[in-house]
């Protein structure tokens, strides 16, 4: 099927409500990133939104890596 | 020589519970830790990726610019006497305008140092934002589409509505003409050309061509860009004023 419109991508093919829920922003260290709940309740960091280039330098930070829920701050 | 002999007397303990701690690491990690920056880095540096969000959230699925991340962030970064300088790195398809003028407008507005480099494409909206730093680079096979603002999604039914797209494009032209070296004839020259994207209207710029039309300080990379802004800061800090 070929769709041919100027209409957005998403406006067509909404996306699945629960979808959004699913990720959010928290701060870790004092650091915010975006993460998604596994299934182990930790949380697993999806995008490190840090302006700091150093943080990109530490595995901890790193897309993929995983923290305890309880311990974000704010 | 033997190594040995420079391993002062009664260090072999340390070293020994320096590797134990080593392979714990790598028992409970499966990795060691990479090496750190020595000291707090005075360079912060923004990318600005995917589409830029406006005020409908994009599933999760797209890579998108927040504004509500960014515009924090740049006042972070104004506030924390550390931070000397930011690069910001491009590589944008457009999004929306209202959100895109407003993160340009905060980074025009910094009273740091700032040098933008676009990698891949600063296209749409991502130029105003390209342009809004103090010195701007791009790289060789970089490009920038450049094409007048449109509605997706909705039909423009009465002029007042196409009006109002008009003075919106003109903020956008406005606010490049103003940040950059490209004279206004020349932008929406490019802005209403036809011929150079299929069926539609607009230019696409490659690298070298953005800096030929003033659009673009500089053809540069990584290395470019850092030493610029080390230069900016150098420059501040002796009292210079900046110039856009």
């Amino acid at each position: 099927m070929i769709l041919y419109t100027i209409m957005p991508e998403h406006l067509i093919f909404p996306v699945d409500e629960q979808a959004y829920a699913k990720q959010q922003v928290v701060y870790y260290d004092g650091i915010p990133f975006l993460v998604q709940e596994t299934e182990t309740k930790e949380w697993e960091i999806v995008r490190n939104l840090s302006t700091n280039p150093a943080h990109f330098l530490e595995q901890k930070y790193a897309p993929g890596a995983r923290f305890p829920l309880s311990t974000i701050t704010s | 020589m033997e190594k040995k002999e420079y391993i002062p007397f009664g260090s072999e303990e340390q070293q020994e519970e320096k590797q134990e701690q080593v392979a714990a690491n790598i028992q409970q990690l499966g990795q060691t830790n990479i090496p750190q920056m020595a000291q707090d880095t005075t360079i912060h540096c923004l990318t600005i990726i995917g589409q830029i969000e406006g005020h409908i959230q994009l599933p999760p699925q797209n890579k998108a610019t927040k504004y509500e991340h960014v515009i924090p962030q740049i006042v972070a970064i104004e506030q924390n006497p550390n931070i000397e300088g930011l690069l910001v790195i491009l590589n944008t398809v457009g999004g929306d305008v209202e959100a895109g003028l407003a993160i340009a407008e905060m980074l025009a507005s910094l009273s740091k140092p700032t040098v933008s480099i676009v990698l891949g494409g600063g296209h749409s909206i991502g130029v105003p934002i390209a342009v809004s730093c103090d010195y701007s680079f791009i790289t060789e096979t970089a490009t920038m589409t450049i094409h007048p603002v449109r509605l997706t999604g909705l039909v423009i039914g009465v002029p007042q509505t196409f009006e109002y797209l008009d003075k919106m494009q003109e903020r956008v032209v406005r606010f490049v003409t103003k940040h950059s070296k490209i004279s206004e004839d020349k932008f929406k020259e490019l802005m209403f050309s036809k011929g150079n994207l299929t069926r539609d209207i607009g230019t696409n710029v490659v690298g070298p061509d953005a800096v030929q039309y003033g659009l673009i300080d500089e053809v540069g990379g990584v290395a470019q860009a850092l030493q610029k802004l080390r230069q900016l800061i150098e420059w501040k800090k002796e009292g210079g004023t900046m110039l856009q």
